[in-house]
């Protein structure tokens, strides 16, 4: 009875030993997150660029940052056919990653942008 | 240089004339002596106009998501020959005893 439980137990062990090692390919991930990097970089340049010509100052611009990054991101969502797990470990990746990066370039053409059309 | 590209490029194009008669609209401002408030409406609506375009090639351009689960369709790495419907058993070589026959008797 005892060691029928012992193997019982045993067996549970293995199998959720089997569940917790991460089984992935790691190449298909690193392709979806360079996608991911390319898509926000290009976004967070073009938000740039729309929070230059409407000629937004100060906070306004920053909101327009997340409001096209929460675009941005819903885009990748269904990029992914709203099934995130098959194509990313975690939901950090679509949502999060990229997100500083792409804010020190929606700074710079934001500015550009301002500049160019609002001050000279 | 696909047809996401295409409509990328276009989207810019958009922004950059969308810019470009902001800056007009600002030096009719300046004439009329009046101060920046927003930018006009169809500014705005080419503005909206070009985001959308810009999203959309954000999103096709970069390529395709791939599956990262080793039991899907596309990471498959056992695979069987597409020539399995040609394979025959059913031939003479079947009056033959087998080896393994062969070595289980002796």
């Amino acid at each position: 009875m005892a060691g029928h439980s012992d193997s019982n137990s045993s067996e549970k062990k293995s199998s959720e030993a089997m569940n917790d090692v991460p089984t992935f390919s790691a190449e298909n991930l690193q392709n979806n997150m360079k996608v991911i990097y390319y898509s926000r970089t290009f976004m967070s340049i073009i938000g740039g660029v729309l929070a230059g010509i409407l000629g937004f100052t100060g906070f306004m611009g920053f909101v327009l940052y997340f409001l096209v990054m929460a675009i941005t991101s819903i885009g990748l969502i269904a990029k992914a056919k709203f099934s995130v797990h098959a194509y990313f470990d975690s939901w950090n990746r679509i949502i999060l990653d990229g997100f500083m990066g792409g804010l020190m370039s929606f700074v710079l053409f934001w500015t550009f942008a301002y500049d160019i059309v609002h001050i000279f | 240089m696909g047809l996401g590209f295409i409509i990328g490029v276009f989207g810019v194009l958009i922004l950059s004339h969308a810019a470009y008669s902001t800056i007009q609209y600002r030096g009719l401002l300046k004439i009329m002596e009046e101060e920046f408030s927003g930018p006009p409406m169809n500014v705005v609506l080419e503005l909206l106009l070009g985001f959308v375009f810009c999203i959309w090639a954000a999103l096709t351009v970069p390529g395709k998501f791939l599956s990262i689960h080793p039991d899907s369709e596309e990471n498959r790495i056992v695979s069987l020959s597409a020539n399995l419907d040609f394979m025959i058993f059913n031939h003479r070589a079947k009056a033959f005893p087998l080896e393994i026959d062969m070595k289980l008797k002796h």
